[in-house]
């Protein structure tokens, strides 16, 4: 148990003269005043998260947003664990947007449960303290002689019984506790056991509304053609053959946009369908000025890396002891190369706007809606208090939806016509003009002393920084540099990480898991390559340099995040162990590690990777055991979903995920190029999960970097080791 | 010209030529033409050719240009959305439907193509998804964000409907060719198991 000191202030009341009833409305910190609708005390809503009416039935209003993580039934369950309500009584709503403080609905990087664990378990406990205090008064009994308990109240002396729902007027008219009793996790009824998605009925009969599926009244359609190289111009369109398909209503073309969202230019097909659009798309003939910036191709780009990578690091992001003095000296080297990869959401982005005269109405599924209303009011000329969003279902995100492109794109479009137009990205679309998770390459040195450690470790990232998109390349702030900040989780005396940027003319993005998987695959290869090398079992010569040492701040200020090397160490232990990493094995199988933390969520994992050897460069997975330490599980079933769709997702990357480029153009143009991992691919997976009190942590993430370094370590067991993803480029097969 | 469906609350514009008078100067072309199709082509009352298609054992009247996929009339005409887009060239799977009990691409079929034939999408696998492939989906937790799973359930039930015991080799065949970028292969391996348990018990 553990008492909390509420802050009256976030709990505001907003009371009513209708007749009959008060209502209360309560916000939490971040929250502007919300609507409630009053009546004659049709319910009472302790915060603008919390509602509970007459009946007992409790909303819980989200400013999450589902695109399959699972917290549409995650962030419900954590209020009705501290209420003590049935569960079969609650339900999470989307928060219309606009109701909440700017911020609140941005969705991404793991954090949904992180962020509103607390919040959402104080709303629960405040609203059952105010229901308890109403019994009690009823009841003219003492509030130690009532207690909570699915859905009613129960007197302890008498077990006489009652409802919430019949409270909830009483409880209205009562102030905000000052303190409130928060459960010990021990006590949890509801948390920590599976409950399947209260969506998942819809989905399985087709109901369920994705942003794609919308309609709204006079809606049109429309696809469009961009320029084929970033930052090019349009120069001329013949639409004379394009509007004679029938259906099709108007040709319009737009301008593109720089930074942060770099919308291309382009030229959109008008048209009653989405077939005659695409159709009539087919026939525009456009000229495009490409620009200076036509010709960079990936290939240049890693020589480049290539080149780079041996003068000095442009950034010196991290340095301990005297690193640069071992330069040579016992020394092994090794390079590592990811490219650029693209989100491929199963439902490619789209987007409805609608734009009168005095503002717009939009409709799709965002990620970080209060900046892209920002920046299509900034792009669009549309003041941003007369744009009006309603926020859509998404058929995943993966941090596609962080970017807004196309929400831009889609106001352009409407500007240009007078009916709501619901704009589409066919697949090739989305292949081929998405924001890329940015290319990278590392060049890694560790010397070793004569005791068999590590006594330097050189790391040099170079990449293409996300911020070179998002703000310029002249920009001050790089952000993210590949995971070369997030501080290196093992105990070695000299350190020195370096970061190079690199300029190219692609968009980039956020992909799932970010940076930290960018990391995690060469620093997770290397010291199993290091260790193969010392001779040393790689289980015992991670644990020797992560079990003793404590946690640690990777940086100073209040953004430095916290490493827990124990923590890192105990998935690695679980993994190894469920795996059998010490019993004997069959011939020709073997074994790969690899660990880390999510460090943005508070989340741990480790995979061994079982394969069996068929050919020198051919393999078959016999099986993925994952173990994750994510501090309180809400819903396991929900945890079990995300670790296995991230390996499944991590799986296509390691395997043949690849985006390249030529001319400035991606070469790859759907699924037939970008191939994703196939159902007859999955291998089996087993899960296991450190039993933890500690807050919970974010899993949407935290499964996907360990797969790719377990898989390569357990190929580098079995005789080659490969050092640059997809591996298929480096002929491995499997079956 | 404009593709539309003939029922009366339809979101679709009833006709183009509604559409085409929002451009003024067209207006008298437009009249003129009218007039032509009344008087010389009194059998002819609308631009577009129409479809008769059997869909969840419901007839439907549409109009649309021949070769526009069963996908589009489905989604934009119908206003059946259950039945998704993923990629429109035969490469993701997640459109699949049933035509006359086999599993198609609805992408991949002009709407042409269907007259005469039997559609069952994931609306009319069972409304209230009580189809052995739904509830097995239901039992396991199967989706995450959901968006292929239509796709997913058609190509099991199609699969189901012509073999109630399929070895390993025919689930990879009849499944390694419906894309779930979520990764819930996992589950829906473990679904189809819970299926084949139900329809043969
Ligand atoms: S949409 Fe038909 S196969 Fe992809
Ligand atoms: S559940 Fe999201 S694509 Fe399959």
């Amino acid at each position: 148990m553990k008492k909390v000191q509420i802050d009256r202030r976030h709990f505001i009341k907003i009371s009513s003269l209708s007749s009959g009833g008060l209502v209360l409305g309560f916000t939490l910190p971040g929250l502007q005043a919300l609507a409630i609708p009053l009546g004659d005390c049709e319910f009472f809503q302790p915060s603008a998260y919390l509602k509970i009416d007459t009946k007992g039935k409790v909303t819980v209003y989200v400013a999450k947003q589902e695109s399959g993580q699972g917290i549409d039934t995650a962030l419900p369950m954590i209020v009705a664990e501290e209420l003590d309500a049935d569960f079969r009584d609650v339900k999470a709503e989307i928060a219309p947007f606009g109701t909440m403080k700017p911020g609140e609905h941005d969705t991404g990087g793991s954090q949904s449960v992180l962020d509103m664990y607390n919040k959402l378990r104080n709303a629960g406990a405040v609203a059952k303290a105010m229901l308890i205090s109403a019994a009690a008064t009823l009841w003219k009994v003492k509030e130690s002689s009532c207690a909570a308990d699915n859905g009613e109240v129960v007197n302890t002396v008498t077990m006489q019984r009652i409802k919430y729902g019949e409270l909830v007027c009483a409880a209205a008219k009562l102030p905000v506790p000052k303190e409130v009793i928060l459960k010990s996790p021990k006590d949890f009824k509801l948390i920590g056991k599976s409950e399947k998605r209260s969506s998942l009925k819809d989905i399985l009969t087709g109901k369920t509304k994705y942003g794609l599926d919308l309609k709204v009244e006079g809606m049109v359609y429309a696809v469009a053609a961009r320029c084929p190289v970033l930052g090019g111009t349009l120069v001329s369109v013949d639409d004379a053959a394009a509007k004679k398909v029938p259906g099709v209503l108007k040709v319009v073309s737009y301008k593109g946009t720089g930074a942060p969202m770099h919308v291309r230019a382009g030229v959109a097909v008008i048209a009653t369908s989405t077939w005659a659009a695409i159709k009539a798309r087919e026939l525009l003939n456009i000229t495009w000025d490409e620009g200076k910036r036509n010709k960079e191709s990936t290939d240049e780009l890693f020589k480049t890396f290539a080149s780079k990578s041996t003068a000095k690091p442009q950034i010196e992001v991290y340095s301990k002891g005297d690193a640069g003095s071992y330069d040579g000296k016992n020394e092994i080297k090794a390079v590592y190369a990811q490219p650029f990869l693209a989100h491929a959401t199963m439902e490619p982005v789209n987007f409805i706007a609608a734009v009168k005269e005095d503002g717009c109405e939009l409709w799709g599924g965002l990620q970080l809606p209060d900046w892209a209303v920002d920046r299509v009011s900034k792009d669009c000329g549309i003041k941003k208090e007369k744009i009006k969003v309603n926020l859509a279902l998404m058929g995943g995100a993966f941090g596609r939806r962080l970017h807004f492109d196309f929400a831009i794109e889609a106001v352009k479009i409407a500007q240009q016509f007078d009916k709501p137009v619901k704009l589409i990205w066919d697949r090739v679309d989305d292949t081929q003009f998405s924001p890329y998770r940015p290319a990278n390459y590392h060049l890694l040195k560790a010397s070793t002393d004569d005791k068999g450690t590590i006594a330097a470790w050189q790391h040099h990232v170079l990449g293409t920084p996300i911020a070179f998109m998002t703000d310029s390349p002249e920009t001050k702030n790089i952000g993210e540099m590949d995971g070369a900040d997030h501080g290196f989780c093992y105990a070695v005396p000299n350190i020195k990480t370096g970061y190079t940027p690199v300029d190219f003319n692609i968009n980039r993005g956020w992909l799932r898991s970010v940076d930290i998987c960018v990391n995690t695959f060469p620093v997770e290869s290397f010291i199993d390559e290091v260790a193969m090398k010392l001779k040393k079992d790689p289980l015992q010569f991670r644990l020797s340099m992560l079990e003793n040492r404590p946690d640690f701040k990777t940086g100073e200020g209040p953004g430095a995040l916290t490493q827990s090397p124990a923590r890192i160490a105990g998935v690695l232990k679980l993994a190894a162990e469920k795996i059998g990493w010490s019993a004997p094995r069959k011939s020709n199988h073997y074994i790969g590690l690899a660990t880390h933390s999510f460090i943005f969520a508070k989340a741990y994992a480790a995979h061994a990777i079982e394969i069996e050897l068929l050919a020198p460069k051919k393999f078959r997975i016999v099986k993925v055991v994952a173990a994750i330490d994510c501090g309180v599980v809400i819903n396991p079933d929900g945890l079990l979903n995300q670790m296995e769709g991230g390996l499944a997702f991590a799986l296509t990357q390691t395997l043949k995920g690849e985006i390249t480029i030529q001319n400035s153009r991606v070469m790859q143009d759907g699924f037939f190029s970008y191939e994703l991992l196939r159902y007859d691919e999955m291998p089996p997976v087993e899960i296991h999960v450190v039993d933890s009190k500690e807050d919970p942590g974010g899993v949407g993430e935290v499964g996907l970097s360990t797969v790719a370094p377990a898989l390569c370590n357990a190929l580098a067991a079995a005789g080659q080791r490969p050092r640059n993803l997809p591996i298929r480029n480096e002929g491995f097969s499997w079956v | 010209m404009s593709m539309s469906i003939l029922k009366k609350d339809s979101p679709v514009p009833e006709n183009s030529c509604i559409m085409y008078q929002r451009e003024k100067r067209f207006a008298i072309i437009i009249f003129v033409i009218s007039c032509y199709q009344l008087f010389f082509l009194p059998f002819q009352t609308t631009c577009m050719p129409k479809f008769n298609l059997n869909v969840n054992n419901k007839q439907y009247t549409v109009e649309a240009e021949a070769d526009m996929p069963l996908l589009w009339v489905l989604r934009d005409l119908l206003d059946l959305t259950g039945t998704k887009y993923g990629c429109g060239v035969a490469s993701c799977g997640v459109c699949t439907v049933l035509m006359d009990g086999n599993a198609i691409y609805s992408c991949q079929r002009s709407v042409g193509s269907c007259v005469n034939k039997k559609i069952i999408t994931i609306e009319g696998l069972s409304e209230d998804g009580s189809h052995p492939v739904q509830k097995a989906w239901q039992k396991a937790g199967v989706p995450q964000c959901g968006y292929c799973q239509p796709g997913q359930m058609m190509a099991v039930a199609a699969m189901l409907e012509k073999n109630k015991k399929p070895s390993d080799d025919t689930i990879n065949s009849a499944m390694s060719n419906v894309l779930c970028r979520c990764g819930t292969y996992h589950r829906i391996k473990k679904a189809i198991q819970l299926a084949i348990e139900e329809i043969n018990k």
